[in-house]
């Protein structure tokens, strides 16, 4: 037996990431080939829009965020800056294929993570109202059978029953997986059971190559897998442990600012691994909410509303940040102390499942989102 | 399968190959409540090895743990320094084997799983261990499965809002949620640091939580100035055990840290934890109840909180989700809640409702991966978990995982870094090709490398398999694959079909 590799483990028990891919068009397949590919990375524990984009035009951001916005940050425009762990994605907004959505999130103001995640992947109109997500009923319309891969399957990507995961194992003393062994454990369960051991078994024919866990490899992996012929057309990685209530910190080597630093990295593993591919690509990222625009009394923040979304792929031709500012002054927050939110971060998932896969926009906005009314915002993104 | 295995497989951990089985089901699972059995395991590796008293000097008390983390925490800084003798990866090895114990706890709790004959306890334990999650965040390792044992274990029989208070109070939950770094906006130490020019107040992390998770949860309907107030009584509650905030606090000795610790809380029972200076002043209001200034307010709020109504109703339903059905009925949380209420939150009485609707209910339950594969090894005999004598021969065990390692695999661990809302009990959550890969695969594992004690055949006779099972496991001839079939069949994964 080989050795534990201790780094690779370190890594993931830092990074806390996972993959999942879905959307694979079976053989035989005849619907004409979607437009393009999209990808979400999941931002666990509530970003923090103002440090990772500070508006440092706003007066009131130095005064009330004193301690949490780095000094050295990169410039936009006159009014946004740029976090500097950001080195990758800042080099896609200099050559147009980057944007920024900013306060901006899911219409929920009750600051639990649970709710809030529920709703950023279920993408239903109250708390666990949704057993599927926005994703999967996605690519349940579009008519893309799929699989998917990582170790859970998150409700962002169910709704599809074709959907199949992948996470790398490492479990000493296990042989090869026996196709005829997995097919006949299937045929004795019933319903649920019986399809996810059959998706075992489809799995246990495709070879694949030893994939380290960490997110920047994951990313990697996951973009040349959907840059292959017939591969996957959507994929997701989580990233934990946003939730800094206790020294946050401001530049690339504080808590926030690491994090920030393995999105960036994990979107340099997508722009690697899809070769080609990016051409038709969107990623955007997810999270369940801001944080408060005061620090806390432990050098943190606290749960909060508005929060900002950062967008990558090909599929942008123009680098922009979509804003409506609401402010920063204790009478512009939301409830005197988070951030507003003045999009509604449902129309930027609409527009990015819009310009991906191929979906008119009324149908994402009644099917999908359950809001026939839902604003339309893919000219501020796409044109 | 027979009564007693269904019982035990929807509430307990499985019977052990030499335990005889019990005549009266419902009366055996009651009394299980009651059994007192100390940390079984075994000290190396033999294949149908028996389990034994962990010795104590594996299993060390608050106060020992405390000291290690601190130790470990104080070896890192002369490490950052650079300082002769520390930098080397030997010194940094060797400093994380002798002072930190998020891997020989792990093993621990697995013996004590596996070998344990309280398994109904165990259940419970796991159960309310999950329900107060706390996860290796802020490096508290140390902790984890001290709170498990002590405040979660040792107070199954007293009441829920005892193991309420003792959970929330333990250093555990107190550095998981950033309680020990928070201190009350008008405290005298916050007044300090105003003074000097520093940052200090409130972090809400636990209040929150408390709340959301641990208590009342969303129904209830609370406000942020609830959390906020929840947050302002629980400033001042605990220390990191390993370290006194402050540059000149880096490095001191044991004995001075004792010292500064009986001045900071006046004591170093890290467990009893109070800063005075960081406690917020004055009366507060939550959800109506109003809370007085001072030590004892948080009990008042623990107290006050397990009584409520949608406390009740909250932890009634996961607990039926969790031993009962998968889609518990109306009828399943009621009984809970009742039982609940009429004993005025006595675990005893509420453990005993579960009980018997677990009996009642003909649904199969779904199991956590961790459940499943304890259920797996003592069911089988093997022997899977390496010795607590064993955890540095890297050499000699390359082919047994440590525990840790186990549970990472599985996709379920206790120590995990992880949300604070748990693992789910729906196993919705858990249909995922690479959860079911992982049974296969565990399975085969177990068989290789644990020498099972008993064939598939006795297995099957033992627990009076049904029909479904014997028709899949003698699809095969090869002892492996009856082995891994059986593991994975619908009956012993508790899924539909069974």
């Amino acid at each position: 037996m080989p050795k534990l590799n201790l780094t690779r483990r370190e890594f993931l028990k830092v990074s806390g990431a996972s993959l999942f891919l879905a959307g694979l068009p079976l053989p035989g397949f005849t619907k004409d080939k979607p437009p393009g590919t999209i990808s979400v990375i999941m931002l666990e524990g509530g970003m923090d829009g103002l440090t990772a984009v500070p508006p440092f035009g706003d007066p009131n951001l130095s005064k009330m965020r004193r301690g949490l916005t780095p000094d050295n940050y990169l410039k936009l425009n006159s009014f946004f800056g740029l976090h500097p762990s950001f080195q990758t994605f800042s080099g896609l907004m200099a050559k147009n294929n980057a944007s920024i959505v900013h306060a901006t999130n899911f219409p929920y103001t009750a600051r639990s993570h649970f709710e809030g995640q529920n709703l950023m992947q279920g993408g239903g109109l109250s708390p666990f109202s949704e057993t599927s997500g926005w994703l999967g009923r996605s690519l349940e319309l579009a008519k893309l059978p799929g699989r998917s891969l990582s170790l859970d399957m998150p409700l962002v990507l169910r709704g599809t029953d074709r959907n199949d995961n992948f996470y790398p194992a490492s479990i000493r003393g296990s042989g090869n997986l026996k196709t005829q062994l997995i097919d006949m454990i299937s045929m004795f369960h019933s319903n649920e059971g019986s399809s996810v051991f059959k998706k075992v078994s489809k799995k246990s024919t495709q070879k694949d190559s030893i994939v380290p866990r960490d997110p920047a490899s994951l990313a990697k992996y996951a973009g040349k897998a959907m840059s292959q012929e017939g591969g996957p057309l959507s994929s997701v990685i989580k990233v934990t442990q946003f939730d800094t209530h206790s020294n946050q910190g401001a530049d690339e080597f504080g808590r926030h600012g690491k994090l920030l630093k393995l999105v960036d990295e994990i979107i340099a593993g997508y722009r690697e691994g899809l070769g080609d591919a990016w051409d038709n690509s969107i990623i955007l990222t997810l999270t369940e909410f801001g944080r408060t625009v005061r620090i806390n009394g432990t050098w943190g923040t606290e749960h909060g509303y508005g929060s900002a979304g950062l967008l990558a792929g090909g599929a942008i031709t123009k680098s922009r940040v979509i804003s409506k500012w609401p402010g920063l002054a204790e009478n512009e927050q939301f409830e005197k102390r988070d951030l507003m939110s003045t999009i509604d971060y449902r129309s930027v998932c609409a527009a990015c499942i819009e310009n991906a896969l191929g979906l008119d926009h009324d149908l994402i906005a009644d099917k999908v989102f359950f809001t026939p009314d839902l604003p339309r915002v893919y000219d501020y993104i796409f044109s | 399968m027979n009564e007693q295995f269904r019982i035990a497989h929807k509430l307990g951990l499985m019977f052990l190959q030499d335990t005889p089985l019990p005549e009266n089901v419902k009366a055996w699972a009651i009394s299980q409540l009651h059994v007192k059995s100390p940390a079984l395991g075994i000290k190396r590796w033999k294949s149908n090895a028996k389990g034994k008293e962990w010795p104590k000097s594996v299993q060390p008390d608050l106060l020992t743990r405390d000291n290690m983390f601190s130790l470990y925490k104080y070896n890192r800084k002369r490490e950052e320094m650079g300082l002769d003798g520390f930098t080397s990866e030997a010194a940094k090895q060797d400093n994380r084997r002798k002072n930190l114990l998020g891997k020989l706890d792990q093993l621990k709790f697995a013996h004590r799983n596996v070998y344990g004959e309280d398994q109904l306890k165990l259940r419970f334990t796991a159960f309310w261990a999950n329900h107060f999650t706390t996860g290796n965040i802020h490096d508290n390792q140390n902790h984890i499965g001290h709170a498990i044992d002590e405040a979660i274990l040792a107070n199954l029989n007293g009441n829920f809002s005892h193991m309420l208070y003792k959970m929330t109070t333990h250093s555990s939950m107190l550095t998981y949620l950033d309680n020990c770094w928070s201190c009350g906006e008008n405290s005298q130490n916050a007044i300090w640091a105003k003074k000097d020019g520093f940052l200090a107040g409130l972090n809400d992390n636990l209040g929150r939580e408390l709340l959301e998770l641990h208590t009342v949860s969303p129904t209830a309907k609370y406000t942020e100035s609830d959390i906020k107030n929840a947050a302002n009584v629980l400033a001042g509650w605990g220390i990191w055990p390993g370290r006194i905030s402050g540059e000149e606090h880096e490095l001191l000795s044991t004995e001075q840290r004792h010292t500064k610790l009986r001045k900071m809380g006046g004591t170093i029972n890290s467990w009893d934890f109070f800063k005075k200076d960081h406690a917020e002043p004055g009366t507060k209001r939550v959800l109506g109840k109003v809370i007085p200034a001072g030590k004892g307010g948080l009990k008042q709020l623990t107290d006050f909180l397990a009584s409520h109504e949608h406390t009740i109703n909250y932890i009634s339903f996961k607990l039926a989700q969790h031993f009962v059905s998968d889609n518990p009925s109306k009828s399943d949380v009621n009984y809970i809640a009742n039982a609940w209420k009429k004993s005025n939150g006595n675990l005893d009485q509420i453990h005993t409702a579960v009980i018997e609707r677990a009996i009642s209910s003909t649904e199969p339950k779904f199991q956590w991966p961790m459940t499943w594969l304890f259920q797996v090894v003592r069911l089988s005999g093997a022997t899977y978990f390496m010795g607590w004598d064993e955890m540095d021969d890297d050499d000699y065990n390359q082919g047994i995982m440590h525990a840790r390692e186990i549970f990472e695999e599985l996709g379920q661990s206790l120590w995990h870094e992880r949300q604070p809302d748990g693992y789910s009990s729906d196993k919705k959550e858990w249909l995922s090709g690479e959860m079911f890969e992982r049974r296969i695969r565990f399975a085969d594992a177990i068989y290789s490398g644990g020498y099972p004690a008993n064939t598939p055949d006795e297995i099957m006779d033992r627990i009076g398999a049904n029909e479904t099972t014997r028709s899949l496991v003698n699809s095969f001839n090869g002892r492996k694959d009856q082995f891994i079939a059986l593991m994975c069949s619908p009956e012993l994964m508790g899924l539909e079909n069974a």
